[in-house]
């Protein structure tokens, strides 16, 4: 496909996309719901710009990006460290990996009320959960990338004469790096519901915590607001994932 | 055991070269379960030889190859290098791996899976530059050198393979069934880049191969290999004029003559 | 087939089972047993013994408490997984045989997914209140992304030899979607389903944890504001033992569905 149709198709997409805005638009100007449930696009706007003028928007937002990196590099780091230790070592994965494997289905916000209880109303409250529960996908794929690495690479490291580290490092990191970027991928996402449960349940700022005070106060238009914002930074977060994934995993077609 | 006597008689064994052999075979013999790999191995190679090994499928070919590699285990008997038992894999010893696109790392340039040779072995980076060009010149690959495997042929990913292994300054070259996956052209030019090679460096050469005519037209010596349990059936010497020639050798009458021979013992073991 | 997919596959950290597993878990209950003993009053706000939890699972679940909540949970997840399940595998077959509908489909399809769904919790209770519904509503809005995602990428991903051999034998655009191409996407889609599931579970008791008043998420809150640890964690160690069968089951029921096709 060439560009002049890709930018066709991208506008048609646009197209449709402003047609749903506009359909929504009617159905709240014609009062087919109520608008204390579903605010005029239109008010959705002036609620943002609103918070970004006159309000703490950019504060929460800030707050809230600053967690959601900060608990998924943290669960990035653990969970490749652990996976990287159990993919090499069998001693591992007879007494460390079962049990992880056994807490791994937990839903992670039930672990919530948990951490609030033991950490307090706390900025490490919030990055412990985040960490915790995004750190899962990472280390699972680890483990698998390692688990997938070509046999024969390890035999040409043997016949090299090549060390554990240096195997580790050349051979096995770069070839699970895919594996390892896809797991992040996911735990990103985690990362992003996690910190909303956090911040609903436990912060005083932050976007999920604005939509909760949105909510109780019945301005829908700022309910509206906050998940586009959210949803803004789930969409620039994948984003960033592609282009890491484009960059460091070149050699793939 | 042979169905048919042998159109012309050949010598046995090699010549007795000076002095000790570099690889040597004693007893070997290794089972997987019930089932006998190896039996009986007894087989010398000397300096600067080039030996080809063939033989069926499921004859132990490979695994004698990984056993001089260090990359195999066996049960009974033992295998020297230079004097010493083999346990581990040795810088002196190169292996040539059949699936090219398997062994090289996908991530790296041409260069850098040369590199990783160097790295092993710890030459110092300034001399890198010099060694990786003239080994990649060396193989014809000098102008694909920023090239990844993936975006390379068959043939150059196999040429890649060779120059990383001669990055390690061999004594040995192990070569398993390396132009099995290749076209006939390609095959036919890397077979006279590796003679020309091995002549080069006084490589000592350990080629295993389903492909008779390559095993006659490379060896300096045959051996040909049995199934069940894997031995060494036959053993000859290719007394054919150097260098070798792919119009003039393959149309020798020596070369008929054994590739007959070979070819009736292979069928009728 | 599940090559290109590394985070699909089920992977499996350890196989098999050996006395050796049980070591760490017991070795940390000890301890955790030990240091409660030791440094935790017995009017901790934050944190029991093991002994006191175990008493307390026994007790919820002597008392139905448990399996009422587990109930309510697992009806909620199963039913949202069906209604966001079911919407997702409608648009994901659609999307996935009309590449024109995909394409026009995108931007809308690109902006709604990244929404974290916890997001729509405060949304979702001032339409709805409190009760199923508002539970329901997000799981189905959750559950629904991966699957159409999946069905999509299955559909499209037919075999284009089958597509060629459809051709030849010049079916119809009906007959090659429902004799070719979809048959071909069922595996997959189970799978699409089976991961949708585990999420659906998750997404149901993060919704009560947030939210709503029923369910094994909101026992646990309850104990929690209420200061009871001991119950807290009982629940925490049961919603960890329901989440760990759930998925157990899931991926038996992969299985036999596989065993069956014979496929992999």
């Amino acid at each position: 496909m060439n560009a002049v149709a890709r930018s066709l198709w991208l506008a048609g997409s646009l197209g449709v996309a402003a047609g749903f805005v506009a359909v929504w638009h009617a159905v709240s100007a014609a009062g087919l719901v109520s608008p204390v449930f579903l605010p005029p696009p239109a008010a959705v706007g002036r609620a943002l710009v609103n918070g970004f003028t006159n309000g703490d928007m950019l504060a929460n937002l800030a707050a809230t990006v600053a967690r959601v990196f900060g608990g998924w590099l943290l669960a990035s780091l653990l969970g490749i460290v652990l996976g990287v230790i159990i993919g090499i070592s069998s001693r591992a994965r007879i007494y460390v990996a079962p049990s992880l494997e056994a807490i791994r289905p937990l839903p992670v916000s039930a672990l919530v009320p948990i951490f609030i209880g033991l950490l307090g109303f706390t900025e490490q409250m919030v990055l412990a959960v985040i960490a915790f529960g995004a750190l899962w996908p990472t280390l699972l794929s680890t483990v698998h990338g390692f688990g997938a690495v070509e046999p024969r690479l390890y035999e040409v490291c043997r016949s090299l004469r090549l060390g554990r580290w240096e195997v580790i490092r050349k051979i096995a990191l770069p070839s699970a790096m895919p594996d390892i970027l896809a797991g992040m991928r996911v735990g990103l996402t985690v990362s992003l519901i996690l910190v909303v449960v956090a911040e609903i349940l436990g912060s005083r700022e932050g976007v999920g915590y604005s939509i909760l005070l949105a909510q109780r106060s019945y301005q829908a238009a700022d309910i509206f607001a906050g998940i586009f914002l959210l949803g803004c930074v789930g969409y620039a977060s994948a984003g960033l994932i592609n282009i890491a994934e484009k960059r460091l995993i070149y050699w793939r077609r | 055991m042979q169905a048919l006597p042998p159109a012309v008689t050949f010598p046995a064994a090699a010549p007795a070269a000076a002095g000790k052999p570099v690889i040597r075979f004693i007893e070997v013999g290794l089972s997987y379960g019930q089932r006998r790999i190896l039996e009986g191995i007894d087989l010398d190679i000397w300096r600067g030889e080039f030996v080809s090994i063939v033989g069926p499928s499921g004859c132990g070919k490979t695994t004698l190859l990984r056993l001089i590699a260090g990359l195999a285990r066996k049960d009974e008997g033992q295998v020297f290098y230079n004097g010493a038992d083999v346990r581990e894999p040795s810088p002196d010893v190169a292996v040539v791996f059949q699936d090219y696109s398997k062994a090289l790392l996908p991530w790296r340039t041409a260069s850098g899976n040369v590199a990783l040779a160097l790295e092993a072995m710890n030459v110092p980076r300034k001399e890198w530059a010099d060694r990786i060009g003239s080994l990649l010149d060396l193989m014809g690959l000098f102008k694909d050198r920023d090239k990844l495997p993936g975006q390379m042929s068959g043939g150059m990913q196999q040429r890649l393979q060779i120059a990383r292994c001669l990055a390690q300054e061999p004594k040995v070259l192990l070569m398993d069934e390396p132009f099995g996956a290749l076209d006939a052209i390609t095959r036919q030019s890397l077979q006279d880049e590796v003679l020309r090679i091995v002549a080069e460096r006084k490589v000592t050469a350990f080629f295993v191969t389903h492909d008779l005519e390559e095993a006659i037209y490379l060896g300096d010596r045959v051996v040909g290999m049995a199934a069940n349990p894997g031995r060494i059936a036959k053993s000859f010497v290719v007394d054919l004029p150097k260098p070798r020639d792919q119009l003039t050798t393959r149309e020798h009458p020596r070369f008929l003559a054994m590739r007959h021979d070979l070819f009736s013992f292979i069928k009728h073991g | 087939m599940r090559a290109n997919q590394p985070v699909i596959a089920p992977s499996r950290m350890s196989q098999g089972f050996d006395p050796r597993n049980l070591v760490l878990p017991v070795v940390v209950f000890a301890i955790a047993e030990v240091l409660a003993l030791a440094y935790v009053p017995a009017d901790s706000f934050s944190l029991a013994a093991p002994h006191d939890v175990a008493v307390e699972l026994v007790r919820h679940l002597a008392d139905g408490t448990l399996m009422l909540a587990t109930a309510q949970t697992l009806g909620a997840a199963l039913s949202g997984l069906g209604l966001g399940g079911g919407l997702g595998l409608v648009f994901g077959v659609v999307l996935g045989l009309s590449p024109a509908a995909d394409r026009l489909m995108s931007v809308t399809v690109e902006t709604l997914r990244p929404i974290p769904p916890a997001a729509l919790i405060p949304l979702s209770l001032l339409v709805y209140g409190f009760g199923l519904r508002m539970e329901l509503a997000i799981i189905a809005f959750t559950t629904m992304w991966p699957v159409l995602v999946l069905t999509r990428a299955a559909i499209r991903e037919t075999e284009p030899g089958l597509i060629e051999v459809a051709r030849v034998l010049r079916l119809s655009a009906w007959r090659t979607a429902t004799r070719i191409v979809l048959p071909g996407a069922v595996p997959r889609i189970f799978v699409a389903f089976r991961l949708a599931a585990a999420i659906s579970l998750v997404v149901a008791v993060t919704v009560e944890v947030v939210a709503n008043p029923r369910g094994l998420g909101y026992g646990m809150m309850l104990a929690a504001q209420s200061l009871h640890p001991a119950i807290s964690f009982a629940f925490l160690v049961w919603i960890a033992i329901v989440g760990w069968c759930f998925n157990w089951s899931l991926v038996w029921l992969e299985r036999q569905f596989f065993a069956r096709r014979g496929a992999e």
